[in-house]
């Protein structure tokens, strides 16, 4: 008999236990993720008006990238809510009036946003997020890490080659409405990070 | 022991499905080999059951594409393993055209006596299986690069699908009384 209770207290205990790190550990991503979803909709309310400022200076091409990568924070800060509201949060951002300098400097700033959440802020929240096996999470800060990780390409182009883009025109680029991913061209079939099919990418001028 | 392990959800599924594809598709060849060999009327049987393993290979096929897609989304990414895993996908999904087709033909091939009442000739016979096995090599041919892709992500690139959790405590620890 007190053999059957004694392993009746430890199965109580280390069910609590798991609990207890289960609900501490979801609150955690519901934190990282409200993080996401104020960085997200800051980087779309900051690139829209570098975007502005690239238009004044004569860098239309840098504009539109601006724009498409805007458009993109955008899917990611709709994708982080609705995980937000899974797990019974409110997504709450604290708009910020951005900082806007020259294009060159914009883009600058950009890169290193992008770089920052590239390596360190995604991939942190990625791993706290698979610890506690949270697939919502998971899938929208891995949607997220892949579309900075071109952004942060993109504008690191656009910066080594900003000399050449003065008096340039507006262009396409291409988002994926699903996970933000942009191109300059489509040459898949399907989003090669989400599996959307290529007629829904959104295109940004 | 006695007890099954816990299901996967459909995100985690795709590592148990992609073996019975790689494995059923690829026996199928060495019935319809029996079936060339042997007479007609004795080939039938294994004819038919290169039908049946193709047709649930192709099966395993098409649930293996979706529950890669699935997977896919939560896997991790980077530059390296978006490149193969694109690849992975596009190969999947000839693949299931291929094999999608070839099940077809099959049928096919199997039902033509049916509407001719009659045996075919031995000749006409022996050349159709050969004409598959041909198509059949570019079906193999399409599985086992897709088969290869997906095992660069897994064994080069530690691309991993999530699994079932199998414990909802912490693993158990030795008393110290022996018991």
């Amino acid at each position: 008999m007190s053999r059957f209770l004694r392993s009746a207290v430890l199965s109580l205990l280390a069910i609590f236990v798991a609990s207890s790190a289960f609900a501490a550990g979801s609150a955690t991503t519901l934190k990282n993720l409200q993080t996401a979803f104020n960085g997200e909709s800051n980087a779309h309310a900051r690139y829209l008006a570098f975007a502005k400022q690239a238009d004044k200076e004569g860098y239309g091409q840098v504009a539109s990238l601006f724009r498409a990568a805007a458009r993109a924070e955008a899917v990611h800060a709709a994708n982080h809510a609705v995980v937000i509201k899974k797990l019974g949060g409110t997504p709450e951002a604290k708009i910020e009036t951005p900082d806007v300098k020259t294009t060159r400097e914009n883009l600058q700033a950009a890169i290193k946003g992008e770089t920052y959440e590239r390596d360190q802020m995604y991939p942190e929240f990625l791993k706290q997020a698979r610890a506690v096996a949270n697939k919502d999470a998971i899938q929208t800060f891995n949607y997220a890490k892949s579309a900075e990780t071109e952004h942060a390409r993109l504008y690191t182009e656009a910066l080594n080659n900003l000399d050449t883009l003065k008096g340039s025109k507006n262009r396409a680029y291409f988002v994926c409405p699903t996970c933000g991913n942009t191109v300059v061209k489509i040459d898949f079939a399907k989003c090669p990070v989400c599996f959307t099919e290529k007629e829904k990418y959104e295109t940004v001028s | 022991m006695f007890h099954f392990p816990p299901m996967p959800s459909w995100d985690g599924l795709h590592p148990l499905i992609v073996h019975f594809p790689i494995a059923l598709l690829l026996v199928v060849p060495i019935f319809l080999l029996i079936a060339i060999f042997l007479k007609q009327d004795r080939g039938r049987a294994f004819l038919i059951s290169a039908f049946l393993l193709l047709a649930i290979g192709t099966f395993s096929v098409f649930m293996a594409v979706r529950t890669g897609e699935a997977a896919g989304k939560l896997a991790d990414r980077t530059p390296q393993i978006n490149a193969v895993l694109e690849n992975h996908e596009k190969l999947a999904e000839n693949t299931r055209t291929l094999f999608g087709s070839l099940t077809l033909l099959l049928a096919i091939v199997l039902v033509v006596p049916n509407f001719l009442g009659r045996p075919e000739p031995r000749p006409a016979y022996v050349g159709s299986l050969i004409v598959y096995l041909l198509l059949y090599s570019m079906g193999i041919m399409a599985l086992v690069n897709t088969a290869h892709n997906g095992g660069r992500l897994v064994h080069e690139f530690g691309v991993h699908s999530l699994i079932a959790p199998t414990t909802t405590g912490p693993a158990p620890t030795d008393t110290g009384d022996g018991e």
